[in-house]
């Protein structure tokens, strides 16, 4: 299976995102990724990838400026872990002007 | 001090919002709508189609106006296996002339339109807004009413009412205590791409006229093993591919959307459809699929919620059902007006609208199909494969009876499991698939 990262052709080519300077996107405790998740779902639900392992350090990253605000993480971390609140007005990602991107 | 004062105060200019926004600025309240986005859209993924009938109860003649896509003509059900199709679908010409069935429409483009009719008739768009949170008064000694919103840069905007029409979040309608939280389980999960493609391709591809167009639903293969739909449609120089389903099954079954979405496209019967077509955007996000049981209580003393973030989503509909909670949203808050009792006891006739509502008899029956997809998740799987299976033999030409060729046909769909379990699966699939 492609993995987009590596992949030639990105969604984030064509996907434009006003980042926020603080993440909008929090893990509220480490710990339980770390001793309670398994499958840590969030890393393949997500559809832009925000929410990858770590080997390094042990712990999700959280890439926020990838979020597209589909919504889908808060619900589907089958521990209620994540916590996600809507960027600040005009910020995030931004599905008008697709025009401007070209 | 100096924060502005509204008779109603509506969170989020998508359908909901900017139906009751239009509606009420043209009964002379004083009306704002927040929008968090750059511009109504902005944060829209939706596209699908635009249903006629609904939404010109709210704007007539919109067509002529409006930026749709295309004026939909045809639509198919595709039940999919690895390289087959079994097709059902129709094409109406008439649905090309005036007043038209349905249109395709790229919400990004046509939610700032609409927003802007219900500007036009004076209400005040403030995009680039966020609200955060609601602020009360006191009316009594233990009671309180909502008397308006707290912006994200601490401002509050006052309003004998708030309308939450926030989305599918229905974070403020959570804050309100209107709503339990959301299971996966009442959630799908879909990404769409849109591939850019001109025009005339698109009418030689689907064998269309300029203007006209064509939706095409998909069960089986698009979804791999989880409960949902893939789907394909024209725009006016697009085709939108879409695909997704249960977010809880997406966990457990360990699918990535996009690469759900990447094998879709690469389906021998797919791939030829978008060739050469240029993807433009990626876009996802959750529909809350919750059904009966996760609505939300609708109203409570100054405060109403309408459209997704009271899960108003019935199979595909969505943005027409959003329009008209909406509009009784808006039906009852003139009343709240005219008696000057925005408290509870009035603003309940919007409960009483919605579930007399067409609409809420369709999602208390969905309750049932919702069920037996839980209990056999593997239901469109089996049908998809027995169709296309049967479908391959029939179509074969062979050197046997014809009576010998139906019998081997019969013993086989019926020899893939308990010939009642096929039916109820057809009969509860038929239920669940629905328009397109």
């Amino acid at each position: 299976m492609s993995n987009f990262l590596k992949a030639e052709e990105s969604p984030f080519d064509y996907i434009k995102i006003k980042p926020d300077d603080e993440s909008h996107i929090d893990i509220k405790n480490r710990k339980t990724c770390l001793k309670a998740c398994e499958n840590k779902p969030c890393t393949y639900y997500c559809p832009t990838r925000v929410f990858a392992w770590d080997e390094e350090s042990n712990q999700i990253k959280v890439s926020y400026t990838r979020c597209i605000e589909c919504l889908a993480c808060p619900y589907g971390c089958p521990h209620n872990n994540i916590e996600w609140h809507f960027p600040k007005g005009g910020y995030g990602v931004n599905y008008s002007d697709q025009e401007d991107l070209s | 001090m100096g924060n502005d004062r509204y008779n109603v105060v509506i969170v989020g200019a998508g359908p909901a919002g900017s139906t009751a926004a239009l509606l009420l600025a043209q009964n002379n309240l004083s009306v704002a709508l927040i929008e968090r986005g750059k511009k109504p859209g902005s944060k829209n993924m939706f596209g699908g189609s635009i249903y006629r009938k609904p939404t010109a109860k709210i704007i007539p003649g919109f067509w002529k106006e409006a930026p749709l896509e295309r004026t939909i003509i045809t639509d198919e059900l595709w039940l999919m296996d690895r390289t087959s199709a079994v097709k059902a679908g129709f094409t109406g010409l008439k649905f090309n002339e005036e007043p038209y069935n349905k249109f395709s429409a790229i919400r990004s483009k046509f939610d700032p339109w609409f927003a802007n009719q219900a500007v036009k008739a004076g209400a005040k768009l403030m995009t680039e807004t966020l609200a955060v949170d609601l602020v009360y008064e006191k009316i009594g000694l233990l009671k309180k009413k909502v008397d308006g919103v707290k912006l994200d840069n601490g401002e509050v905007i006052y309003a004998d009412v708030v309308l939450l029409a926030e989305g599918a979040s229905a974070n403020l309608t959570q804050k309100a205590g209107l709503r339990g939280s959301i299971e996966a389980s009442s959630l799908t999960l879909y990404v769409k791409e849109e591939l850019a493609l001109p025009a005339k391709k698109i009418e030689s591809r689907f064998n269309l006229e300029p203007g006209e167009g064509s939706n095409i639903g998909m069960i089986g293969y698009p979804t791999a093993s989880v409960v949902g739909k893939g789907g394909l449609w024209t725009n006016q120089d697009s085709i939108s591919i879409i695909v997704g389903g249960y977010l809880n099954q997406i966990n457990s079954k360990g699918v990535s959307p996009y690469q759900l979405l990447t094998r879709f496209k690469e389906h021998p019967l797919i791939k030829r459809l978008i060739s050469d077509a240029k993807p433009i955007a990626y876009k996802s996000h959750i529909i809350p699929k919750g059904g009966y049981e996760s609505i939300p209580t609708l109203y409570d003393d100054g405060i109403l919620v309408a459209g997704d973030a009271a899960m108003m989503v019935s199979g595909r509909r969505g943005t027409d059902i959003a329009m008209l909670s909406g509009l009784y949203a808006a039906e009852t808050i003139a009343q709240a007006r005219a008696a000057q009792d925005y408290t509870a006891k009035v603003l309940k006739g919007y409960k009483k609208r919605i579930m007399d509502s067409f609409f809420m008899k369709s999602i208390k029956k969905s309750k049932n199909s919702k069920q037996y997809y839980k209990e056999h998740p593997d239901a469109d799987f089996l049908l998809t494969k027995a169709a296309n299976d049967a479908a391959y033999r029939f179509f074969t030409v062979g050197i046997e009876a014809s009576e010998t060729k139906m019998k081997k046909i019969k013993d086989e769909i019926f020899g893939m499991q308990p010939t009642k379990k096929t039916l109820t699966d057809l009969y509860y699939g038929i239920q669940d698939w629905g328009i397109f």
